[in-house]
Protein backbone atom coordinates (compact mmCIF):
# COMPACT_ATOMS: atom_id res chain seq x y z
CA UNK A 1 0.00 0.00 0.00
CA UNK A 2 1.42 3.19 -0.96
CA UNK A 3 1.99 5.86 1.99
CA UNK A 4 -1.33 8.39 2.25
CA UNK A 5 -0.71 11.80 0.70
CA UNK A 6 -0.32 14.26 3.44
CA UNK A 7 -3.15 16.65 3.01
CA UNK A 8 -1.91 18.97 5.59
CA UNK A 9 1.12 19.60 5.81
CA UNK A 10 3.77 19.20 8.24
CA UNK A 11 4.26 20.42 11.77
CA UNK A 12 1.74 21.52 14.13
CA UNK A 13 -0.95 21.76 11.53
CA UNK A 14 -0.63 18.14 10.10
CA UNK A 15 -3.62 16.02 11.11
CA UNK A 16 -2.80 12.53 12.35
CA UNK A 17 -4.90 9.77 10.35
CA UNK A 18 -8.44 9.44 11.68
CA UNK A 19 -8.37 5.36 10.93
CA UNK A 20 -5.03 3.50 11.40
CA UNK A 21 -5.26 0.01 9.88
CA UNK A 22 -2.20 -2.00 9.87
CA UNK A 23 -1.25 -5.36 8.65
CA UNK A 24 -5.43 -6.28 9.53
CA UNK A 25 -6.39 -10.08 9.15
CA UNK A 26 -9.55 -11.95 10.02
CA UNK A 27 -9.76 -15.66 9.74
CA UNK A 28 -12.75 -17.95 9.74
CA UNK A 29 -11.83 -21.42 11.27
CA UNK A 30 -9.42 -22.32 8.19
CA UNK A 31 -10.19 -19.52 5.85
CA UNK A 32 -8.50 -16.26 6.03
CA UNK A 33 -10.97 -13.40 4.76
CA UNK A 34 -8.67 -10.52 5.31
CA UNK A 35 -4.73 -11.03 4.72
CA UNK A 36 -2.59 -8.05 6.03
CA UNK A 37 -4.41 -5.09 4.81
CA UNK A 38 -3.34 -1.52 5.81
CA UNK A 39 -4.32 1.88 5.39
CA UNK A 40 -5.07 5.25 6.60
CA UNK A 41 -8.04 7.51 6.64
CA UNK A 42 -7.59 11.18 7.47
CA UNK A 43 -10.25 13.77 8.47
CA UNK A 44 -11.69 14.98 5.38
CA UNK A 45 -10.72 12.44 3.12
CA UNK A 46 -13.07 9.80 1.64
CA UNK A 47 -11.07 5.91 0.87
CA UNK A 48 -13.36 3.76 -1.03
CA UNK A 49 -12.36 -0.21 -0.67
CA UNK A 50 -13.39 -1.84 -4.06
CA UNK A 51 -13.49 -5.56 -4.60
CA UNK A 52 -15.78 -8.47 -6.04
CA UNK A 53 -18.49 -10.16 -3.79
CA UNK A 54 -15.74 -11.93 -1.29
CA UNK A 55 -12.75 -9.77 -1.80
CA UNK A 56 -12.75 -9.05 2.39
CA UNK A 57 -14.11 -5.59 2.34
CA UNK A 58 -17.33 -6.18 4.63
CA UNK A 59 -14.84 -8.72 7.06
CA UNK A 60 -12.42 -5.50 7.25
CA UNK A 61 -15.09 -2.88 8.16
CA UNK A 62 -16.50 -5.58 10.67
CA UNK A 63 -13.33 -4.52 12.48
CA UNK A 64 -13.26 -0.80 12.00
CA UNK A 65 -17.11 -0.76 12.99
CA UNK A 66 -15.62 -2.48 16.38
CA UNK A 67 -17.90 -5.82 15.54
CA UNK A 68 -15.51 -8.00 15.38
CA UNK A 69 -12.27 -8.95 16.66
CA UNK A 70 -8.80 -9.06 13.89
CA UNK A 71 -7.32 -12.52 14.20
CA UNK A 72 -4.17 -10.40 13.50
CA UNK A 73 -2.74 -6.43 13.27
CA UNK A 74 -4.20 -3.25 14.70
CA UNK A 75 -6.66 -1.17 13.61
CA UNK A 76 -7.61 2.37 15.44
CA UNK A 77 -10.28 4.96 15.15
CA UNK A 78 -9.48 7.96 16.48
CA UNK A 79 -6.57 7.03 17.82
CA UNK A 80 -8.58 4.05 20.00
CA UNK A 81 -9.07 0.59 19.73
CA UNK A 82 -13.03 0.38 18.28
CA UNK A 83 -13.95 -2.94 20.53
CA UNK A 84 -11.56 -2.28 23.60
CA UNK A 85 -12.27 1.74 23.59
CA UNK A 86 -15.84 0.95 22.61
CA UNK A 87 -17.14 3.77 24.49
CA UNK A 88 -15.23 6.67 23.89
CA UNK A 89 -15.03 5.67 19.68
CA UNK A 90 -18.93 5.41 19.84
CA UNK A 91 -20.05 9.06 20.31
CA UNK A 92 -18.07 9.54 16.97
CA UNK A 93 -18.64 6.89 14.77
CA UNK A 94 -21.12 6.40 12.07
CA UNK A 95 -22.03 2.89 10.40
CA UNK A 96 -24.26 2.02 7.79
CA UNK A 97 -24.08 -1.63 7.40
CA UNK A 98 -24.81 -3.55 4.33
CA UNK A 99 -27.87 -4.63 5.32
CA UNK A 100 -29.40 -4.38 8.71
CA UNK A 101 -32.73 -4.34 10.43
CA UNK A 102 -35.27 -2.09 11.93
CA UNK A 103 -38.33 -3.56 13.56
CA UNK A 104 -41.28 -3.17 10.79
CA UNK A 105 -44.38 -2.09 12.91
CA UNK A 106 -42.62 1.34 13.93
CA UNK A 107 -42.86 4.53 11.94
CA UNK A 108 -39.87 6.45 10.57
CA UNK A 109 -39.99 9.01 12.89
CA UNK A 110 -40.38 6.96 15.70
CA UNK A 111 -37.49 4.58 14.54
CA UNK A 112 -35.29 7.70 13.96
CA UNK A 113 -36.97 9.32 17.41
CA UNK A 114 -35.55 6.16 19.05
CA UNK A 115 -32.43 6.39 18.01
CA UNK A 116 -31.53 9.93 18.78
CA UNK A 117 -32.64 8.97 22.22
CA UNK A 118 -29.37 6.70 22.28
CA UNK A 119 -26.77 9.10 21.14
CA UNK A 120 -24.36 11.51 22.50
CA UNK A 121 -25.13 14.76 20.43
CA UNK A 122 -27.71 13.77 17.92
CA UNK A 123 -28.95 15.69 14.74
CA UNK A 124 -32.37 16.58 14.96
CA UNK A 125 -34.53 14.20 13.74
CA UNK A 126 -36.75 15.72 11.03
CA UNK A 127 -33.61 17.55 10.16
CA UNK A 128 -31.84 13.76 9.40
CA UNK A 129 -34.75 12.79 7.59
CA UNK A 130 -35.09 15.54 5.39
CA UNK A 131 -31.24 14.98 4.50
CA UNK A 132 -32.14 12.02 2.83
CA UNK A 133 -35.68 13.27 1.23
CA UNK A 134 -37.82 11.26 3.99
CA UNK A 135 -39.73 14.11 5.06
CA UNK A 136 -43.10 13.28 3.91
CA UNK A 137 -42.40 9.89 4.79
CA UNK A 138 -42.07 10.31 8.60
CA UNK A 139 -45.43 8.75 9.13
CA UNK A 140 -45.37 5.62 7.39
CA UNK A 141 -44.33 2.39 8.72
CA UNK A 142 -40.42 0.99 8.02
CA UNK A 143 -42.30 -2.42 6.80
CA UNK A 144 -44.23 0.11 4.08
CA UNK A 145 -40.87 1.64 2.83
CA UNK A 146 -39.30 0.69 -0.62
CA UNK A 147 -36.16 -0.49 -0.74
CA UNK A 148 -34.51 2.42 -1.90
CA UNK A 149 -36.12 4.30 1.42
CA UNK A 150 -35.01 1.64 3.56
CA UNK A 151 -31.52 2.44 2.10
CA UNK A 152 -31.87 6.33 2.90
CA UNK A 153 -33.81 5.65 6.66
CA UNK A 154 -30.14 3.36 7.09
CA UNK A 155 -28.72 6.31 6.40
CA UNK A 156 -29.72 8.79 8.28
CA UNK A 157 -29.42 6.50 11.04
CA UNK A 158 -25.56 6.33 10.51
CA UNK A 159 -25.36 10.32 10.67
CA UNK A 160 -27.45 10.82 12.93
CA UNK A 161 -24.85 11.34 15.80
CA UNK A 162 -22.58 13.80 14.13
CA UNK A 163 -19.80 10.78 13.69
CA UNK A 164 -16.21 12.11 12.83
CA UNK A 165 -15.62 8.96 11.42
CA UNK A 166 -18.12 7.35 8.79
CA UNK A 167 -17.91 3.87 7.60
CA UNK A 168 -20.71 2.66 4.34
CA UNK A 169 -20.52 -0.57 3.47
CA UNK A 170 -22.11 -0.15 0.19
CA UNK A 171 -23.99 2.74 0.70
CA UNK A 172 -25.88 3.23 -2.83
CA UNK A 173 -26.66 0.11 -3.46
CA UNK A 174 -30.72 -1.25 -4.62
CA UNK A 175 -30.83 3.32 -4.88
CA UNK A 176 -32.16 4.45 -8.45
CA UNK A 177 -29.85 7.08 -9.57
CA UNK A 178 -31.25 10.10 -8.72
CA UNK A 179 -31.37 9.23 -5.08
CA UNK A 180 -28.09 7.71 -5.53
CA UNK A 181 -26.45 11.48 -6.29
CA UNK A 182 -28.29 12.86 -3.31
CA UNK A 183 -26.36 10.18 -1.35
CA UNK A 184 -22.65 10.99 -3.48
CA UNK A 185 -23.87 14.74 -2.37
CA UNK A 186 -24.70 14.20 1.48
CA UNK A 187 -20.97 12.18 1.19
CA UNK A 188 -18.86 15.49 -0.07
CA UNK A 189 -20.98 17.33 2.17
CA UNK A 190 -19.60 15.31 5.54
CA UNK A 191 -16.34 15.67 3.67
CA UNK A 192 -16.72 19.42 3.82
CA UNK A 193 -17.24 19.47 7.73
CA UNK A 194 -14.04 17.05 8.29
CA UNK A 195 -15.37 13.97 8.33
CA UNK A 196 -13.34 10.99 7.54
CA UNK A 197 -15.58 8.39 5.20
CA UNK A 198 -14.49 4.89 4.46
CA UNK A 199 -16.96 3.04 1.85
CA UNK A 200 -17.01 -0.19 0.10
CA UNK A 201 -19.21 -0.03 -3.60
CA UNK A 202 -19.40 -2.08 -6.73
CA UNK A 203 -20.05 0.63 -8.56
CA UNK A 204 -16.87 2.17 -9.95
CA UNK A 205 -18.65 5.77 -10.65
CA UNK A 206 -19.09 5.93 -7.27
CA UNK A 207 -15.28 5.98 -6.21
CA UNK A 208 -14.11 8.00 -9.32
CA UNK A 209 -16.62 10.32 -8.03
CA UNK A 210 -16.22 10.57 -4.09
CA UNK A 211 -12.85 9.17 -3.42
CA UNK A 212 -9.58 10.55 -2.89
CA UNK A 213 -7.73 7.33 -2.27
CA UNK A 214 -8.94 3.87 -3.17
CA UNK A 215 -7.54 0.29 -2.62
CA UNK A 216 -8.74 -2.32 -4.97
CA UNK A 217 -8.88 -5.71 -2.32
CA UNK A 218 -8.65 -9.63 -4.11
CA UNK A 219 -8.65 -12.67 -1.69
CA UNK A 220 -7.95 -10.77 1.20
CA UNK A 221 -5.40 -8.74 -0.11
CA UNK A 222 -4.68 -5.16 -1.23
CA UNK A 223 -3.50 -5.57 -4.52
CA UNK A 224 -4.21 -1.73 -6.22
CA UNK A 225 -3.75 1.16 -3.79
CA UNK A 226 -3.52 4.99 -5.10
CA UNK A 227 -4.81 7.74 -6.13
CA UNK A 228 -7.21 7.39 -9.20
CA UNK A 229 -5.10 8.40 -11.69
CA UNK A 230 -2.86 6.18 -10.22
CA UNK A 231 -4.38 3.20 -10.05
CA UNK A 232 -5.59 3.84 -13.64
CA UNK A 233 -1.80 4.45 -14.47
CA UNK A 234 -1.02 0.40 -13.63
CA UNK A 235 -2.78 -0.06 -16.96
CA UNK A 236 -1.97 1.03 -20.55
CA UNK A 237 -3.63 3.76 -22.55
CA UNK A 238 -5.44 3.25 -25.66
CA UNK A 239 -5.23 4.87 -29.28
CA UNK A 240 -8.17 4.09 -31.86
CA UNK A 241 -8.67 5.80 -35.20
CA UNK A 242 -10.16 4.26 -38.39
CA UNK A 243 -8.21 5.02 -42.08
CA UNK A 244 -9.66 5.21 -45.30
CA UNK A 245 -9.42 2.50 -48.04
CA UNK A 246 -5.98 3.09 -49.69
CA UNK A 247 -4.40 4.75 -46.88
CA UNK A 248 -0.53 3.99 -46.02
CA UNK A 249 -0.66 2.34 -42.45
CA UNK A 250 1.17 4.78 -40.01
CA UNK A 251 4.56 2.69 -38.94
CA UNK A 252 3.99 1.37 -35.20
CA UNK A 253 6.20 2.96 -32.81
CA UNK A 254 8.38 1.02 -30.06
CA UNK A 255 6.22 1.75 -27.21
CA UNK A 256 2.89 0.52 -28.69
CA UNK A 257 1.10 -3.19 -28.78
CA UNK A 258 -1.27 -3.41 -31.36
CA UNK A 259 -4.68 -5.23 -30.70
CA UNK A 260 -5.87 -3.94 -34.74
CA UNK A 261 -3.60 -2.99 -37.24
CA UNK A 262 -6.72 -1.51 -39.57
CA UNK A 263 -8.64 -0.44 -41.43
CA UNK A 264 -9.81 0.13 -37.53
CA UNK A 265 -6.77 0.76 -35.82
CA UNK A 266 -6.29 -0.19 -31.92
CA UNK A 267 -3.16 0.63 -29.96
CA UNK A 268 -2.20 0.18 -26.21
CA UNK A 269 0.71 2.39 -24.55
CA UNK A 270 2.26 3.34 -21.63
CA UNK A 271 3.52 6.68 -23.45
CA UNK A 272 0.66 8.01 -24.76
CA UNK A 273 1.53 11.77 -24.93
CA UNK A 274 4.87 11.08 -27.01
CA UNK A 275 3.14 8.23 -29.26
CA UNK A 276 0.17 10.31 -29.98
CA UNK A 277 2.81 13.20 -31.37
CA UNK A 278 4.54 11.17 -33.55
CA UNK A 279 0.85 9.81 -35.03
CA UNK A 280 -0.06 13.01 -35.55
CA UNK A 281 3.11 14.63 -37.21
CA UNK A 282 2.69 11.45 -39.18
CA UNK A 283 -0.22 12.00 -40.58
CA UNK A 284 0.51 15.92 -41.03
CA UNK A 285 3.03 14.96 -43.15
CA UNK A 286 1.45 12.37 -45.09
CA UNK A 287 -1.88 14.55 -45.33
CA UNK A 288 -3.80 11.19 -43.86
CA UNK A 289 -7.27 11.70 -42.43
CA UNK A 290 -7.00 9.69 -38.82
CA UNK A 291 -11.42 9.33 -38.51
CA UNK A 292 -12.86 9.03 -34.97
CA UNK A 293 -9.88 9.72 -33.41
CA UNK A 294 -9.19 8.75 -30.01
CA UNK A 295 -6.66 8.91 -26.81
CA UNK A 296 -7.64 7.98 -23.94
CA UNK A 297 -5.91 6.95 -20.56
CA UNK A 298 -6.69 3.90 -18.59
CA UNK A 299 -9.60 3.91 -16.58
CA UNK A 300 -10.35 2.80 -12.96
CA UNK A 301 -12.66 0.72 -14.28
CA UNK A 302 -9.97 -0.85 -16.63
CA UNK A 303 -7.35 -1.34 -14.11
CA UNK A 304 -10.19 -2.81 -11.48
CA UNK A 305 -11.50 -5.57 -14.31
CA UNK A 306 -7.69 -5.99 -15.10
CA UNK A 307 -7.00 -7.25 -11.73
CA UNK A 308 -10.33 -8.46 -10.73
CA UNK A 309 -9.91 -11.06 -13.93
CA UNK A 310 -6.10 -11.95 -13.47
CA UNK A 311 -5.88 -14.78 -11.41
CA UNK B 1 -5.36 12.36 16.89
CA UNK B 2 -6.05 12.51 21.06
CA UNK B 3 -7.74 9.53 21.80
CA UNK B 4 -11.52 11.55 22.14
CA UNK B 5 -12.87 11.13 25.76
CA UNK B 6 -16.73 10.59 25.71
CA UNK B 7 -18.84 13.78 26.00
CA UNK B 8 -21.29 14.38 28.32
CA UNK B 9 -24.73 13.30 26.87
CA UNK B 10 -28.10 11.76 28.09
CA UNK B 11 -27.51 9.65 31.32
CA UNK B 12 -27.58 5.77 30.55
CA UNK B 13 -30.96 5.39 31.97
CA UNK B 14 -32.25 8.01 29.48
CA UNK B 15 -30.53 6.08 26.85
CA UNK B 16 -31.74 2.65 27.69
CA UNK B 17 -35.20 4.24 27.97
CA UNK B 18 -35.22 5.27 24.35
CA UNK B 19 -34.90 1.79 23.04
CA UNK B 20 -37.30 0.80 25.61
CA UNK B 21 -40.16 3.19 24.56
CA UNK B 22 -39.80 1.67 20.89
CA UNK B 23 -39.37 -1.73 22.39
CA UNK B 24 -42.99 -1.27 24.32
CA UNK B 25 -44.26 0.83 21.37
CA UNK B 26 -43.50 -2.72 19.26
CA UNK B 27 -45.40 -4.81 21.97
CA UNK B 28 -48.19 -2.59 21.87
CA UNK B 29 -48.37 -2.71 18.00
CA UNK B 30 -48.54 -6.83 18.20
CA UNK B 31 -52.22 -7.68 19.03
CA UNK B 32 -50.99 -12.13 19.83
CA UNK B 33 -48.87 -10.64 22.22
CA UNK B 34 -50.57 -8.44 23.80
CA UNK B 35 -53.46 -10.92 23.72
CA UNK B 36 -51.34 -13.54 25.33
CA UNK B 37 -49.90 -11.35 27.82
CA UNK B 38 -53.78 -10.79 29.47
CA UNK B 39 -55.48 -14.05 28.51
CA UNK B 40 -52.66 -16.24 30.35
CA UNK B 41 -52.86 -14.73 33.66
CA UNK B 42 -56.70 -15.28 33.32
CA UNK B 43 -56.57 -18.25 32.49
CA UNK B 44 -54.69 -19.54 35.33
CA UNK B 45 -57.10 -17.39 38.09
CA UNK B 46 -60.20 -19.27 36.25
CA UNK B 47 -58.25 -22.45 37.16
CA UNK B 48 -58.19 -21.56 40.69
CA UNK B 49 -61.65 -22.95 41.89
CA UNK B 50 -60.83 -26.12 40.14
CA UNK B 51 -57.52 -26.54 42.42
CA UNK B 52 -59.04 -27.54 45.76
CA UNK B 53 -56.58 -27.76 48.49
CA UNK B 54 -53.57 -26.32 47.16
CA UNK B 55 -54.30 -23.16 48.94
CA UNK B 56 -53.71 -19.35 48.13
CA UNK B 57 -50.03 -19.64 48.48
CA UNK B 58 -49.57 -22.90 46.32
CA UNK B 59 -51.43 -20.81 43.48
CA UNK B 60 -49.44 -17.80 43.56
CA UNK B 61 -46.26 -19.70 43.94
CA UNK B 62 -47.45 -21.79 40.97
CA UNK B 63 -48.44 -19.13 39.30
CA UNK B 64 -45.17 -16.57 39.60
CA UNK B 65 -43.34 -19.88 38.36
CA UNK B 66 -45.69 -20.66 35.36
CA UNK B 67 -45.20 -16.78 33.87
CA UNK B 68 -41.58 -16.76 34.70
CA UNK B 69 -40.84 -19.51 32.17
CA UNK B 70 -43.72 -19.35 29.51
CA UNK B 71 -44.26 -16.03 29.27
CA UNK B 72 -41.07 -14.30 30.26
CA UNK B 73 -38.72 -17.18 29.40
CA UNK B 74 -40.16 -18.40 26.76
CA UNK B 75 -41.34 -14.90 25.32
CA UNK B 76 -37.54 -13.69 25.79
CA UNK B 77 -36.05 -16.24 23.38
CA UNK B 78 -38.05 -15.87 20.79
CA UNK B 79 -38.02 -12.22 20.82
CA UNK B 80 -33.82 -12.05 20.94
CA UNK B 81 -33.88 -14.63 18.43
CA UNK B 82 -36.26 -12.62 16.39
CA UNK B 83 -34.60 -9.39 16.43
CA UNK B 84 -30.97 -10.99 15.83
CA UNK B 85 -32.36 -12.78 12.77
CA UNK B 86 -33.94 -9.90 11.44
CA UNK B 87 -30.79 -7.75 11.78
CA UNK B 88 -31.91 -5.57 14.56
CA UNK B 89 -29.36 -6.38 16.85
CA UNK B 90 -26.79 -6.18 14.70
CA UNK B 91 -27.34 -2.58 13.65
CA UNK B 92 -28.13 -1.61 17.76
CA UNK B 93 -24.48 -3.11 18.03
CA UNK B 94 -23.10 -0.04 15.51
CA UNK B 95 -24.89 2.52 18.30
CA UNK B 96 -23.63 4.22 21.42
CA UNK B 97 -25.42 1.53 23.79
CA UNK B 98 -23.69 -1.29 25.41
CA UNK B 99 -24.09 -4.71 24.42
CA UNK B 100 -26.20 -5.58 27.70
CA UNK B 101 -27.92 -2.20 28.04
CA UNK B 102 -29.48 -3.54 24.11
CA UNK B 103 -30.45 -6.68 25.71
CA UNK B 104 -32.13 -5.23 28.97
CA UNK B 105 -33.89 -2.82 27.16
CA UNK B 106 -35.20 -5.71 24.60
CA UNK B 107 -36.12 -7.34 28.00
CA UNK B 108 -37.99 -4.59 29.73
CA UNK B 109 -41.55 -4.50 28.05
CA UNK B 110 -41.36 -8.64 28.56
CA UNK B 111 -40.34 -7.62 32.56
CA UNK B 112 -43.10 -5.30 32.75
CA UNK B 113 -45.88 -7.53 31.27
CA UNK B 114 -44.35 -10.03 33.77
CA UNK B 115 -44.32 -7.82 36.91
CA UNK B 116 -48.22 -6.76 35.45
CA UNK B 117 -49.20 -10.26 35.47
CA UNK B 118 -48.03 -11.35 39.06
CA UNK B 119 -49.89 -8.92 40.37
CA UNK B 120 -53.23 -9.35 38.49
CA UNK B 121 -53.00 -13.28 39.34
CA UNK B 122 -52.52 -12.30 43.13
CA UNK B 123 -55.52 -9.43 42.90
CA UNK B 124 -58.00 -12.31 40.79
CA UNK B 125 -57.17 -14.75 43.90
CA UNK B 126 -57.58 -12.31 46.83
CA UNK B 127 -60.79 -11.73 44.58
CA UNK B 128 -61.61 -15.39 44.30
CA UNK B 129 -61.28 -15.81 48.48
CA UNK B 130 -58.27 -17.50 48.18
CA UNK B 131 -55.53 -15.29 49.37
CA UNK B 132 -53.42 -15.81 52.59
CA UNK B 133 -50.69 -13.85 53.94
CA UNK B 134 -47.42 -14.70 53.12
CA UNK B 135 -45.07 -15.78 56.21
CA UNK B 136 -42.32 -13.41 54.40
CA UNK B 137 -42.31 -10.77 51.78
CA UNK B 138 -38.34 -10.36 51.67
CA UNK B 139 -37.98 -14.21 50.17
CA UNK B 140 -40.75 -14.06 47.43
CA UNK B 141 -39.68 -10.89 46.22
CA UNK B 142 -36.36 -12.07 45.76
CA UNK B 143 -37.57 -14.91 44.42
CA UNK B 144 -38.99 -13.20 41.76
CA UNK B 145 -37.27 -10.69 41.17
CA UNK B 146 -33.87 -12.76 40.83
CA UNK B 147 -36.04 -15.55 39.28
CA UNK B 148 -36.97 -12.89 35.93
CA UNK B 149 -33.27 -11.97 35.83
CA UNK B 150 -32.13 -15.44 35.91
CA UNK B 151 -34.91 -15.97 32.80
CA UNK B 152 -33.46 -12.98 30.73
CA UNK B 153 -29.90 -14.59 31.26
CA UNK B 154 -31.42 -17.95 30.66
CA UNK B 155 -33.14 -16.35 27.66
CA UNK B 156 -29.66 -15.44 26.18
CA UNK B 157 -27.73 -18.42 26.64
CA UNK B 158 -30.71 -19.67 25.01
CA UNK B 159 -30.54 -18.01 21.91
CA UNK B 160 -26.76 -19.51 21.36
CA UNK B 161 -28.21 -23.19 20.37
CA UNK B 162 -31.88 -21.22 18.82
CA UNK B 163 -31.19 -20.56 15.18
CA UNK B 164 -35.51 -19.36 14.16
CA UNK B 165 -37.91 -17.82 16.36
CA UNK B 166 -39.50 -20.97 15.17
CA UNK B 167 -37.01 -23.53 16.49
CA UNK B 168 -37.51 -21.80 19.98
CA UNK B 169 -40.52 -24.48 20.12
CA UNK B 170 -37.94 -27.26 20.67
CA UNK B 171 -35.10 -25.72 22.38
CA UNK B 172 -36.99 -24.06 25.33
CA UNK B 173 -38.31 -27.46 26.09
CA UNK B 174 -35.12 -28.41 28.67
CA UNK B 175 -36.29 -25.52 30.86
CA UNK B 176 -39.86 -25.34 29.64
CA UNK B 177 -40.44 -29.13 30.70
CA UNK B 178 -36.98 -30.68 32.22
CA UNK B 179 -36.57 -27.87 34.75
CA UNK B 180 -40.41 -26.88 35.51
CA UNK B 181 -41.31 -30.47 36.13
CA UNK B 182 -38.54 -30.97 38.46
CA UNK B 183 -38.30 -27.83 40.21
CA UNK B 184 -40.99 -29.38 42.90
CA UNK B 185 -43.82 -27.20 41.58
CA UNK B 186 -45.93 -30.02 40.88
CA UNK B 187 -44.32 -32.86 42.93
CA UNK B 188 -42.58 -32.66 46.49
CA UNK B 189 -38.87 -33.38 45.66
CA UNK B 190 -39.36 -35.93 48.62
CA UNK B 191 -41.07 -38.35 46.13
CA UNK B 192 -37.73 -38.85 44.45
CA UNK B 193 -34.46 -40.97 45.28
CA UNK B 194 -32.14 -38.92 47.34
CA UNK B 195 -29.80 -38.79 44.61
CA UNK B 196 -32.42 -36.95 41.69
CA UNK B 197 -33.96 -35.08 44.54
CA UNK B 198 -30.17 -33.33 45.50
CA UNK B 199 -29.93 -32.87 41.02
CA UNK B 200 -33.19 -31.86 40.79
CA UNK B 201 -32.35 -29.12 43.70
CA UNK B 202 -29.66 -27.62 41.79
CA UNK B 203 -32.02 -27.15 38.30
CA UNK B 204 -32.33 -23.53 37.68
CA UNK B 205 -36.07 -23.79 38.61
CA UNK B 206 -36.14 -25.32 41.85
CA UNK B 207 -34.44 -22.45 44.00
CA UNK B 208 -37.02 -20.18 42.81
CA UNK B 209 -39.96 -22.74 44.05
CA UNK B 210 -38.01 -22.89 47.26
CA UNK B 211 -37.77 -19.56 48.02
CA UNK B 212 -41.43 -18.96 47.24
CA UNK B 213 -42.47 -21.60 49.42
CA UNK B 214 -40.55 -20.64 52.10
CA UNK B 215 -41.77 -16.91 52.12
CA UNK B 216 -45.01 -17.86 51.40
CA UNK B 217 -45.87 -20.89 53.34
CA UNK B 218 -42.45 -21.01 55.75
CA UNK B 219 -41.78 -25.01 54.31
CA UNK B 220 -38.55 -26.39 53.10
CA UNK B 221 -37.88 -28.05 49.86
CA UNK B 222 -38.53 -31.42 52.21
CA UNK B 223 -41.91 -29.86 53.41
CA UNK B 224 -40.29 -28.95 57.00
CA UNK B 225 -42.18 -25.82 58.52
CA UNK B 226 -39.81 -23.53 59.84
CA UNK B 227 -39.84 -20.00 60.69
CA UNK B 228 -37.39 -16.70 62.14
CA UNK B 229 -34.07 -17.12 61.27
CA UNK B 230 -34.55 -20.57 60.08
CA UNK B 231 -36.23 -19.56 57.22
CA UNK B 232 -33.09 -17.81 56.36
CA UNK B 233 -31.05 -20.41 56.86
CA UNK B 234 -32.75 -22.37 54.92
CA UNK B 235 -32.77 -19.77 52.02
CA UNK B 236 -29.34 -20.06 51.58
CA UNK B 237 -28.66 -23.09 49.67
CA UNK B 238 -31.47 -22.06 47.18
CA UNK B 239 -30.21 -18.80 46.64
CA UNK B 240 -26.76 -20.00 46.09
CA UNK B 241 -27.89 -21.99 43.10
CA UNK B 242 -29.49 -19.36 41.90
CA UNK B 243 -27.03 -17.13 42.17
CA UNK B 244 -24.60 -19.54 40.54
CA UNK B 245 -27.24 -20.41 37.74
CA UNK B 246 -27.67 -16.16 36.97
CA UNK B 247 -23.39 -16.10 37.16
CA UNK B 248 -22.86 -18.96 34.92
CA UNK B 249 -25.74 -17.95 32.15
CA UNK B 250 -24.09 -14.58 32.13
CA UNK B 251 -20.98 -15.50 31.86
CA UNK B 252 -21.76 -18.06 28.78
CA UNK B 253 -23.79 -14.94 27.45
CA UNK B 254 -20.85 -12.75 27.75
CA UNK B 255 -18.48 -14.88 25.91
CA UNK B 256 -20.64 -16.48 23.28
CA UNK B 257 -23.62 -14.36 22.28
CA UNK B 258 -24.17 -14.23 18.86
CA UNK B 259 -25.52 -10.45 17.68
CA UNK B 260 -26.15 -11.57 13.58
CA UNK B 261 -27.02 -14.33 12.35
CA UNK B 262 -25.02 -16.98 11.13
CA UNK B 263 -24.24 -17.64 7.31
Amino acid sequence: MQPAPTRSGTGATAAPPAVEVADLRRAYGDFEAVRGVSFEVHPGEVFALLGVNGAGKTSALEVLEGLARPSGGTVRVLGADPVADRARVRPHLGVLLQSSGLPGDLTVAEVVRAWAGTLTAPREPAEALAQVGLTGRADVRVRSLSGGERRRLDLAMALLGRPRVVVLDEPTTGLDPESRRQVWRLVAGLVDDGAAVVLTTHHLEEAEELADRIAVLKAGRVVLAGTQEEIAETQPATIRFTLDPGTPAPPVPDAVEVVEAGPRVDWRTRSLQPVLAELLAWAARHGVVLRALQARAASLEQAFLAVADAD
Amino acid sequence: MTTPTAPAGPSRARRIAALVGAETRLLLRNRTALVNSVALPLLLVAFVPLVGDVGGRGLVGTAVVVTLVFLTYYNLVTTYVARREDLVLQRLRTGELSGPEVLLATAVPTLLVTAGQVVLLAAGIAVLGRWTAPVDVVLPLLAVVLGAALMVVLATASTLFTRTPESAQITTLPVVVGATALSGLFFPLTALPEALATVARLLPLTPVVELLQLGLAGRTWDGAAVAGADLYGAALVPLAVLVAWLLGAGALTARAFRWAPRR
